[in-house]
């Protein structure tokens, strides 16, 4: 008798291959048997007119903290996902000496943008060492994790205070080195760094005060481990991305080691950053270097309210100048006639119907409910005004904190973006789950891989997708026995419907410590999702299983 | 030079500011401005709108970068 059988499904295993008709039984943590298997075991799931594969791998998330009181990582399960890298662009939770939490805090809430409460009400922190992290980790995982320990942090924890100050002696990076040893012994996946975060107070993070010397020792260590090295680059500059692309060449090369950089994103505003950038990946891999560009699969949006200043009507003065006044003024000038007469005609001969109309009133703490997710021009047509001018009315009535979004307006044209996802050599990833919470949702990027990328637009087959977020990620990281459902491997499944699996709709949810709020999206065809051999999750319902593990 | 700018996405779901840069030899190249280094440039320009950064130089740029980005 096996522990579970997955009954009657479609098999897409991860490799790439078609799917196939079997049933797949697990005993205890691992795939025991693929085939015609009756139905002989404790649990049976009824996979009938559903995909069966292995668990979705997300590589790049900032879930460090949330995982330690919410070992689901909600909502990633119910999207598919089994297992997740927390750790990237330098921050992580460890190693870190007690002192100097307050300055990581600040960092951690600059990219995660966490309530407080998060850091000192959720959980105890208890560690220094990365290895303390990993056992914390252990007690609650209902998700797989490999974590990244971050440069900023090891820096951090070598130099103190001077870590954002000055490059390393060389005593400091053999101590450093010595710490990233320490931390791939108790389970790091790899080192994160980043040449762009800010802390928050803008200040560049400890890694960006990095010499070549210092990084081209850490990827030394990296490369006793054969461990992954992630970089957040200039992404804001092609040039400068493609010198870093060169400059991780180098480093698989010399200590052959896989490195993988995000975010490459597509913009009709810089139609050649993503075709440059990925000539040079071709010519390094062609050399023999693994350089793997991260890619999302969800289009970027962008939003903004009248609360803080926002570059988004930057193109018209008077929006301008009234953004960046202060609060009290920037009040008094949305209630001035001639103000407002003078913004509204900036706006068109339409009263700016054309340029936002289409805007979204965003849910959350700063919007009626009555309102969010409507667009602006249904708001203003019940209303009776123009859009510019329902906009400036339903900003001050709610004293200014209606966030609004312009959806889909960058990395969202399909015939670019789908050849872009289907790359050999591109890496799928860059969801940030678990980050910007209080901005955008994080999370179902997987959901619209499959709904967009696979149904609509067919740029990639069910199992390519499939593949390319299982065992690619599997092997791109070095992860054991995942991403592939086959026996002997991690019993790591989710169970979903191929006609319907998609992301939902952003809303607003006020889950976070001290009822802090993030955007979310809840999963729409998935069924089932199984973790080391135990159901997770269920027909739209999470289980207390907490078979998760650090999976490095 | 800047030669040209338009607002776009940003990886952090705020309006960026796209700066096409032209240099002496005729080339062009682009770069992204978050929110600070943006709002910072177009102090430093003494801007009203983002067509009156037209014609300045590029080390607005890097001035308007030192503390962001």
């Amino acid at each position: 008798m096996f522990d579970l059988i997955i009954k009657g499904g479609r098999v897409v295993d991860g490799s790439g291959r078609a799917g196939y008709a079997a049933d797949v039984a697990i005993d205890g943590d691992a795939i025991v048997a693929l085939g015609a298997l009756g139905t002989n075991a404790r649990t049976v799931v009824d996979a009938a007119g559903r995909v069966v594969a292995p668990g979705f791998i997300d590589p790049h998330t900032h879930f460090d903290v949330q995982v330690l009181w919410d070992g689901a990582a909600r909502p990633a399960i119910e999207h598919g996902i089994t297992s997740i890298v927390p750790g990237n662009c330098s921050l992580s939770l460890a190693p870190l000496k007690a002192a100097d939490r307050r300055a990581l805090v600040g960092m951690f809430q600059q990219i995660e943008e966490l309530p407080p409460a998060a850091f000192t009400e959720a959980f105890e922190w208890s560690w220094e060492r990365f290895g303390g992290y990993v056992d914390a980790l252990k007690r609650n995982l209902a998700i797989n994790v490999a974590p990244l320990v971050g440069h900023s942090v090891i820096r951090l924890w070598v130099m103190g205070a001077d870590s954002q100050k000055r490059s390393a002696r060389p005593d400091e990076i053999a101590a450093m080195q010595n710490l990233l040893r320490e931390c791939l012994d108790a389970g790091a996946v790899g080192l994160s760094t980043s040449f762009v975060d800010v802390d928050e107070n803008l200040r560049p993070v400890p890694s960006r005060f990095a010499y070549r010397a210092e990084l081209d020792g850490l990827a030394k260590v990296l490369g006793e481990y054969g461990r992954m090295l992630q970089v957040v680059p200039e992404f804001y500059a092609t040039d400068l991305t493609i010198a870093r692309i060169d400059q991780l060449a180098e480093l698989s090369l010399k200590y052959g080691i896989p490195t993988t950089f995000s975010p490459l994103f597509d913009s009709a505003a810089t139609p050649d950053n993503v075709p440059r950038t990925m000539a040079r990946v071709e010519e390094q891999f062609a050399r023999g270097a693994r350089v793997w560009p991260q890619v999302q699969t969800r289009p970027i949006d962008i939003s903004f309210s009248f609360e803080h200043p926002s570059l988004y009507f930057a193109r018209f003065p008077s929006w301008y100048r009234v953004m960046r006044l202060s609060r009290a003024e920037r009040i008094a000038a949305l209630e001035d006639a001639a103000t407002i007469e003078r913004m509204i005609g900036e706006t068109g001969a339409d009263g700016g119907r054309a340029f936002m109309g289409k805007l979204v009133v965003r849910g959350g703490e700063g919007a009626p409910d009555a309102l969010a997710g409507r667009t602006l021009e249904s708001i203003a047509d019940e209303r009776g005004e123009g859009v510019a001018q329902c906009l400036i009315n339903v900003s001050l009535e709610n004293d200014l904190r209606v966030p609004f979004l312009a959806a889909n307006v960058g990395h969202q044209d399909a015939s670019r973006v789908g050849p872009l996802l289907a790359h050999p050599l591109v890496h799928v990833g860059a969801s940030d789950g678990g980050a910007h919470v209080t901005s955008f949702a994080t999370y179902g990027d997987t959901g619209f891989l499959f709904s967009r990328y696979v149904r609509e637009t067919h740029h990639l087959s069910l199992e390519s997708a499939v593949k390319k977020i299982t065992s690619d990620t599997a092997q791109i990281w070095g992860l054991p026995r995942r991403g592939l459902l086959q026996k002997g491997y991690a019993a790591d499944v989710v169970v979903f419907d191929a006609d319907r699996i998609a992301r939902g709709a952003e809303h607003a949810t006020f889950d976070m410590p001290g009822r802090g709020m993030r955007y979310v999206r809840d999963a729409i065809g998935v069924d089932t999702v199984v973790v080391n051999g135990a159901i997770a999750y269920r027909n739209g319902a999470y289980t207390q299983s907490r078979s998760g593990s650090i999976c490095t | 030079m800047i030669a040209a700018v338009a607002i776009g996405a940003g990886h952090d779901g705020q309006a960026d500011l796209i700066v096409t840069l032209r240099f002496d030899n005729g080339r062009t190249s682009h770069v992204t401005l978050d929110t600070d280094a943006g709002l910072r440039l177009m102090r430093n320009c003494k801007a009203k709108d983002i067509s009156e950064l037209v014609g300045h130089s590029w080390h607005g740029i890097l001035e308007g970068m030192t503390c962001s980005i």
